[in-house]
């Protein structure tokens, strides 16, 4: 015979006890002490002691809650350590960055004054080469497009559809080649033929350097035949729907544009073809460019708008 | 009454002083509101079933601070730490809610 019945629920006196009996059992006894008559009188100690303990609580509870709301120090501790810590790689790498351009600068002059006394031909070829291949500065008249990130609306977060990505830089870039551009420059960082525009997390990078907004690029060219030629192409018509994104687009004509050089171009892979006979053309292995062509800057752009995969058709 | 009084003037001198909390102290401190959380909302229910008592409730809101704050050090020396402060804000939390629950009770009758 089974004993006497167990009730179903025996096994969970615990949570029961936590969630029957949610009032404290003293305000119970209190009340039953009261109803007894044998509740202690209130003297005017115990009224004195209860009030300061009531200060003392309220005090306690208000400051923990305003200190939770508070980052603690150690987290504004770490915060401003690592903070320190970005600003000092940053300048040192800056300060490499630097050093790299005047190192390239002085390989670029020993290698032109080598050049100019043996070989005059190859030379002039090395310096006609360096112009797309992005090595050296170059100034000329161009197209200036600057694209700012929608500001937040009311002050509001920051809203991540109105920031400018990594793929409009690219749409943009793309079709300035396509529009004839014969040299681009964004941020000031140039771009040549192995520079990848992509992101990392909420940064646009350059090839290895990290752009903030407003984002300039810069492109040298004849302006109006760039503005026409860009209008006509689909990058034209994206620059055109980013308002909508509330990204801000100024495009601007500029007689003059002075675009760093991107300094020397490293090939770890790339082989000349018959490197042994033809020597004379030694850029032909990283640009892949129609040498011999007399407008080397338009040859460039018609490779730079095929090549690239989500490239635009040259008009 | 005195010691809504009591509560009432130790928030604005707290929010009026701004004191700050020794480091050591922080880690307890969640847990503490809670606990004070815990004990306003029984005395809250008290008033409104008609059984309110002044010095019960300084007591539990005191002792459940207190001994909220204790468990959570038991369990940091123990190397439990987070374990307790979760046992202990699951037991206050259910009390929150059923306390809630029988104020919406008393206040809307459903």
């Amino acid at each position: 015979m089974p004993g006497p019945a167990r009730a179903a629920d025996e096994s969970m006196t615990l949570i029961n006890e936590v969630y029957r009996r949610p009032l404290d059992p003293g305000y119970q006894e209190a009340a039953a002490r009261r109803a007894a008559g044998t509740a202690p009188r209130r003297t005017v100690r115990g009224t004195v002691a209860l009030l300061v303990l009531a200060v003392v609580l309220g005090a306690f509870a208000t400051t923990s809650a305003v200190a939770l709301r508070r980052p603690t120090p150690a987290v504004l501790e770490a915060r401003t350590l690592l903070e320190t810590e970005i600003r000092e790689r940053t300048a040192h790498a800056d300060e490499l960055r630097r050093a790299n351009g005047e190192l390239s600068a002085q390989i670029a002059q020993l290698q032109g004054q080598a050049a100019s006394t043996d070989d005059p031909e190859l030379f002039a070829q090395l310096q006609k080469d360096a112009v797309p291949s992005g090595v050296v500065p170059v100034s000329g008249p161009g197209l200036r497009i600057v694209l700012t990130d929608g500001a937040p609306v009311n002050g509001g977060e920051e809203d991540a559809s109105s920031l400018v990505l990594d793929h409009d830089l690219q749409t943009l870039v793309n079709g300035l080649w396509a529009a004839g551009a014969e040299a681009v420059a964004v941020n000031g960082e140039r771009v040549t033929t192995t520079t990848a525009i992509r992101s990392a997390g909420a940064a646009i990078l350059v090839d290895s350097t990290a752009l903030s907004g407003p984002y300039t690029v810069e492109a040298i060219g004849d302006a109006a035949t760039m503005q026409t030629g860009l209008a006509r192409l689909p990058a034209g018509q994206a620059l055109a729907a980013l308002s909508q994104y509330r990204i801000d687009v100024r495009v601007s004509a500029q007689k003059t544009l002075e675009l760093a050089g991107r300094g020397q171009l490293m090939l770890r892979s790339a082989q000349v073809l018959g490197a042994g006979e033809d020597v004379t053309h030694p850029a032909d292995a990283g640009e892949a460019t129609a040498s011999g062509t007399q407008s080397l800057g338009m040859a460039w752009s018609d490779v730079a708008g095929s090549g690239r995969p989500d490239g635009e058709e040259t008009p | 009454m005195i010691a809504v009084i009591g509560l009432v003037l130790g928030v604005v001198a707290g929010l009026v002083i701004e004191p700050t909390v020794p480091a050591n102290l922080q880690a307890y401190l969640p847990i503490a509101v809670v606990a004070a959380l815990d004990a306003l909302f029984g005395g809250l229910r008290a008033y409104l079933d008609g059984i309110f008592d002044e010095r019960v409730f300084l007591t539990s809101f005191l002792s459940n601070v207190v001994v909220a704050a204790l468990i959570v050090f038991l369990g940091d020396q123990l190397g439990v730490g987070s374990q307790m402060t979760t046992a202990v804000i699951v037991v206050l939390g259910i009390r929150i809610f059923s306390n809630a629950a029988s104020i919406r009770r008393h206040l809307f009758k459903a």
